[in-house]
């Protein structure tokens, strides 16, 4: 997956992290490089959300190294923003009296120029066609599914190197979740570098070229997704079968 | 009674202009920052002292004065944030509004124990002030409230559009909304915080000016008005700007109406009243909304 000529776009090395005393993560070593589709799954409370959040800077890093690009590790999440890392998070976090069209901006605020802004909301719209409809329609009225697709917006319209993507089913309903991932085949199809967070293995099979198995802050196993699938012991033992 | 009704209308709106002016700078720290600044009467007092030096004490025109009050103030704010604010949010979070609350209250005590070894404790006039009324038939509109409901508009509209259509304005609303998505979008909060208290700081400036100019200078100037925009706050929902504007001018209309029906000393404890009341059964507020927080 690394490649020796160029350092990978994110390195995580050794990365521990928790919440004040409490260590949730417990020395995560992987790379994703351009293009990949990386997928860390594992139980509830394992630290797959904190990963990401790490990642972004708003977990603090207690040791290790995080590299985007194979530049220094950054602590502040705006810096780390500017440098590429799109994260959708979990439970969508949108400014709820903003309309649509106001947080898809808000994901574009260190967009170079309004002309960047323009092509990356039409990129946006021709991808989820729903929010060019509900533009002008406050956040917190919109259901689940729609609150989701403008979570995925908003981290579009950061216009970043790698997107973050924490749970995108969790709270949906099976038609809605069917629709999401739709949505994120079609960004993996345009060669975006993805690295998503998900409990269940069996709905990145088809997208994810590597998956990363978390059970208790620690990376248990990697490998593709149909090897962990085909591992009735691995599923059982950290995914309750 | 038409007369009647106008003057009170007439007194209700420029009053409720200046309680609007001084709760907008409350609510807009509060909103964005979780934080309640209780030096901010200090500041409307130090905006008022500040046209008063440069119109009486240097000699310079009325709008230098007026600009002066703005840029004192803004200063006020931008410094309370570097020397204090930034430092507090350095600790722990949870703690945050309890210290900035005690930490402001020390500042607020300083800042007027300071103006009143400056200037003395003897009252002086406001020399930016209008004289003379526009009479119209029975109705007499007085230029200096006149003045004051014209330029509590004019602010209220760029503070709308600063805020509305600016990018600055959507970063410290997003702030406000929900911190940590902003910092994922880009946004370096502490650089919105600084902003937030500088621009709270340039309209506590406008609105000591303008109080002074209805009464007079003295240095508990701002106390009156920051307990009155406590209230407004609290009536209309910490936080909520619209929501503060509209509870200020119902607020001083119901206060002029009292005083003028019951008299003068009825007018401040029927807002008590008021505040005692919405505290009991509505305590988000008329426009906020109840938060659930995780301990």
């Amino acid at each position: 997956m690394s490649n020796a000529a160029k350092p990978p776009l994110l390195r995580l090395a050794n990365v521990v992290s928790g919440y004040s005393e409490l260590k949730v993560l417990k020395g995560i070593s992987f790379d994703v490089a351009a293009g990949d589709f990386i997928t860390v799954v594992g139980p509830n409370g394992h630290g797959k959300s904190t990963l990401l959040k790490t990642i972004s800077g708003l977990v603090p890093l207690t040791s290790g190294a995080i590299s985007i690009n194979g530049g220094p590790t950054l602590a502040k999440p705006h810096a780390i923003a500017a440098l590429g890392i799109a994260h959708v998070p979990q439970g969508d976090m949108l400014f709820p009296e903003m309309s649509v069209l106001e947080n898809l901006l808000m994901g574009a605020y260190l967009a170079p120029s309004k002309a960047e802004i323009d092509r990356r909301l039409d990129e946006v719209y021709a991808l989820l066609p729903k929010l060019s409809d509900r533009r002008n329609q406050i956040a917190s009225s919109l259901s689940g599914g729609e609150r989701r697709m403008v979570g995925i917006g908003r981290g579009l319209m950061m216009g970043g190197q790698i997107l973050l993507i924490d749970e995108p089913s969790l709270g949906l309903a099976p038609l809605i979740i069917e629709q999401i991932y739709g949505v994120i085949a079609e960004l993996s199809k345009s060669g975006r570098t993805i690295l998503l967070v998900e409990e269940n293995p069996a709905r990145v099979a088809d997208l994810a070229n590597h998956l990363h198995l978390l059970d208790d802050g620690a990376i248990v196993w990697s490998g593709p997704p149909a090897e962990l699938l085909a591992r009735d012991e691995l599923l059982t033992t950290y995914l309750g079968g | 009674m038409l007369d009647i009704l106008i003057a009170i209308l007439i007194a209700g709106f420029t009053t409720g202009a200046l309680y609007a002016l001084a709760t907008v700078g409350l609510s807009l720290v509060w909103g964005s920052m979780g934080m309640l600044n209780m030096a901010h009467a200090a500041m409307l007092t130090l905006g008022g002292y500040s046209a008063y030096t440069f119109s009486t004490t240097l000699g310079l025109p009325v709008f230098v004065g007026f600009t002066g009050a703005i840029v004192v103030g803004a200063i006020a704010g931008g410094l309370l944030y570097i020397l204090i604010v930034r430092n507090l949010l350095k600790n722990d979070k949870a703690t945050f509004e309890s210290n900035v609350m005690i930490a402001t209250v020390g500042v607020g005590i300083a800042l007027e124990n300071t103006i009143l070894l400056a200037y003395g404790g003897q009252p002086l006039k406001q020399p930016i002030s209008a004289t003379g009324s526009l009479v119209l038939g029975p109705v007499s509109l007085p230029y200096q409230n006149m003045l004051i409901v014209f330029v509590v508009i004019v602010l209220m509209a760029v503070i709308a559009l600063l805020l509305g259509r600016t990018r600055m304005g959507r970063a410290i609303r997003a702030t406000a909304q929900n911190r940590d998505a902003a910092q994922l979008m880009g946004v370096a909060v502490n650089r919105v915080y600084f902003q937030v208290l500088v621009l709270s700081g340039a309209i506590a400036g406008v609105c000591g000016l303008m109080v002074s100019s209805m009464t007079q200078l003295s240095p508990p100037l701002g106390n009156d008005p920051m307990l009155k925009a406590f209230i407004m706050c609290v009536v209309a929902g910490l936080g909520n700007l619209p929501g503060a504007v509209a509870a200020a001018f119902g607020l001083a209309l119901l206060e002029a109406f009292v005083q003028y029906v019951a008299g003068a000393r009825w007018g401040f404890p029927t807002l008590l009243f008021v505040v005692i009341a919405v505290l009991i059964w509505r305590p988000a507020g008329f426009f906020g909304r109840l938060q659930i927080r995780r301990m």
